[in-house]
């Protein structure tokens, strides 16, 4: 750094060059860490665990038809068959799936006049084994039990007043209540009867995973017996991808009143919910490199030039004393310079796309650290980059000083 | 202070092997102006640039105040280069994006000078070749004659022990050239050794020692003409 100064004045006789390396810096910088920002935006939101143990889950459908198929009793039969396979901890039986997709929410009140304020709460239909197996957490009041569950075909009325809610919802409900006390509560959904908290759950995700409301859900001890009933199952550690096989088996060959369908385990599920998501970060990383590569090669390509240019002079700078290192030294800093000039460029960039980009497509504020790590990330790279030609500079033998013309 | 015995220089490539130098012998005192002459390819600017560690020799043994630099790494050598030597180029060499002051601070720099000394020396070197006023003009603001000073100015500024000088009047007409050799031959009056490469034969036997050089080899004693008069031949460089 001993030199800054006139490599400074230096470079203001050579300003072309310099300033278009500068942009393109600033506008790599720019580019790549909004970019960055998007894709740990994303990947976080990939990230929120469901509440469920989904690495030992899968889940099938069966779908009746025909006169002969009774609802109820072919439920009941593959459950009971589901719970004693050897390998299945538990199932149950749901009309959504958790990160599907597909489900079905409707408006939660604290009172029955239909006008008031309404929270939208995803809610899965299922029976008193539904905890268990899905492997929540329960943090307050308790389970459902036998008597509590309606099994309910097409059309019947909902009689049962329980529910079991997930902490999102009681908090977003009664803020600022101890979860203890939201227990005994009664709440009002359009078309059923008043619906009394009974437990709460520490986590489970509606079906939906971009929603921002994904986190807001409950347990209906309703399962419908109707024509299609989706059997949720998870099984002890290393059983599942045996045990999708075999379930499926299974189902098929015991009732020759229904298809089967629809077999999938929930990381399947999670990766196809996120699919876009994650060929939209694919397509950023892709973005990013070529924009560092390219900024890269400019880096590269301008001090190549400059230092072919300057052979004679870097010839003389050592006949007058200059050592390797020092020249070494020499073109580092320039580079230092010319991409710190364009990092503080890109850093008032940065910050202004990045607040264009939160106000108008309603992205969340991006935190104080990426610029600065973004700076620092470029300086690097920046004097990886310059390392090489500036080594070949430094090669450059004194005598270059007299015999070049 | 400058002794070669014996030293060779060999440039080999692929295909050829050039003998630049043979058995190369000679002592430069301090003090002294040494003009070298010979014809074009015949090894002038080799000895120069092994006289001022741009080159290493072959052979032989060269020892600069007492050093043998062929014990000196690269290092070493440019430390040697910025402390103890000043050179000056036929086409100048200047920093063309430079202005002259930045100039003369490049060998400084080197030397890890305090930038208030150095400021000192740069304004004191600028001063001694008429040049002071120009010191923020870049060198192609400067006829040929001004920026070979500047050179000189370059040279001086570190108070090196010898000048080493490759055809510094090369490229300047002839009174431009009359009035840079008054200046070296000021410096060298002042104390300061100078050893000049020149093709100007009238120029070479006015001088109070030249070395002639003939296919690498000093062909005339290096012990040299010394004139008779020494006062009115130093007057007439
Ligand atoms: N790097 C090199 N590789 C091979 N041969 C070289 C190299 N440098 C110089 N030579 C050869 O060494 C010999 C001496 O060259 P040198 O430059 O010392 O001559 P010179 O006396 O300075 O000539 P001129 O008056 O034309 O400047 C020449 O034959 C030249 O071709
Ligand atoms: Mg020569």
């Amino acid at each position: 750094m001993i030199e800054a100064g006139p490599i400074l004045r230096a470079m203001t006789r050579n300003k072309l060059g310099v300033i278009l390396i500068t942009l393109q810096i600033a506008f790599t910088m720019t580019v790549v860490i909004n970019a960055i920002f998007i894709i740990n935006e994303r990947s976080s939101l990939m990230a929120r665990p469901s509440g469920l143990d989904e690495a030992n889950m899968f889940y099938i459908s069966s779908v009746g038809f025909g006169d002969d198929y009774n609802g109820p009793v072919t439920v009941a039969d593959d459950l009971a068959m589901l719970r004693q396979l050897p390998g299945v901890e538990n199932a149950t039986v749901t009309n959504a799936i958790p990160v599907s997709g597909s489900g079905s929410n409707s408006g939660v009140r604290l009172s029955d006049d239909e006008s008031a304020a309404a929270a939208f709460a995803a809610y899965y239909r299922v029976d008193e084994q539904a905890i268990d197996t899905m492997d929540l957490d329960l943090i307050a009041g308790r389970n459902f039990n036998t008597g509590d569950i309606q099994w309910r075909e097409p059309g019947q009325d909902l009689l049962r007043q329980e529910l079991v809610i997930s902490r999102a919802l009681g908090e977003r409900l009664f803020p600022d209540r101890p979860l203890n006390d939201v227990l005994g509560e009664t709440i009002y959904i359009a078309g059923l009867q008043p619906q009394t908290v009974i437990g709460v759950v520490n986590q489970l995700q509606g079906p939906w995973p971009t929603n921002s409301m994904v986190e807001l859900s409950m347990l209906q001890p309703m399962p419908s017996v109707g024509g299609r009933s989706t059997y949720l199952i998870r099984t002890e550690p290393g059983e599942r991808d045996r045990l999708m096989a075999e379930v499926e088996e299974m189902l098929v060959s015991t009732n020759e009143n229904r298809i089967v369908r629809g077999l999938m385990s929930l990381e399947q599920t999670r990766e196809e919910s996120y699919r876009i998501d994650s060929a939209m970060s694919t397509v950023l990383w892709v973005v990013i490199s070529t924009l560092i590569f390219i900024t890269c090669m400019g880096i590269v390509g301008l001090a190549v030039f400059g230092i072919n240019r300057r052979r004679k002079q870097i010839g003389t700078r050592r006949a007058l004393g200059a050592t390797r290192s020092e020249i070494l030294s020499y073109f580092m800093t320039e580079n230092f310079l010319v991409t710190a000039i364009g990092v503080f460029l890109g850093a008032v960039l940065t910050i202004g796309f990045s607040i264009v980009l939160t106000s108008s497509f309603n992205m969340p504020t991006m935190a104080w650290y990426y610029t600065p790590i973004g700076m620092l990330a470029l300086i690097v790279i920046g004097q990886i980059a310059v390392l090489g030609p500036s080594s070949g500079a430094a090669r450059t033998e004194p005598a270059i000083a007299t015999r070049s013309v | 202070m400058l002794k070669m015995t014996d030293v060779s220089k060999v440039f080999r490539t692929e295909l050829v092997e050039t003998h630049a130098l043979s058995d190369f012998s000679l002592t430069i005192d301090e003090g002294e102006f040494v003009t070298i002459t010979g014809p074009s390819g015949c090894g002038k600017t080799t000895f120069l640039n092994i006289a001022g560690l741009l080159e290493t020799h072959t052979s032989g043994e060269y020892l600069l105040d007492g050093t043998d630099v062929l014990s000196l790494n690269d290092y070493q050598r440019a430390k040697l280069r910025n402390q103890k030597i000043g050179f000056i180029f036929q086409s100048f060499n200047l920093m063309p994006d430079l202005n002259l002051f930045d100039n003369i601070d490049v060998p400084l720099r080197y030397r890890g000078m305090k930038s208030a000394e150095r400021k000192e020396r740069i304004e004191a070197a600028l001063e001694s070749v008429g040049l002071l006023a120009r010191k923020k003009h870049v060198p192609s603001q400067l006829s040929g004659g001004q920026q070979q000073r500047i050179a000189i100015a370059r040279a001086l500024v570190g108070e090196p022990l010898f000048l080493l000088a490759d055809e510094p009047t090369g490229n300047l007409d002839s009174n431009t050239a009359q009035g840079v050799l008054e200046l070296l031959q000021e410096i060298n009056e002042a104390g300061t050794t100078i050893i000049m490469v020149t093709h100007d034969q009238e120029l070479a036997s006015r001088s109070k020692r030249n070395i002639h050089i003939l296919d690498g080899r000093i062909s005339s004693p290096a012990l040299t003409t010394v004139s008779s008069e020494p006062q009115a031949a130093a007057a007439s460089i």
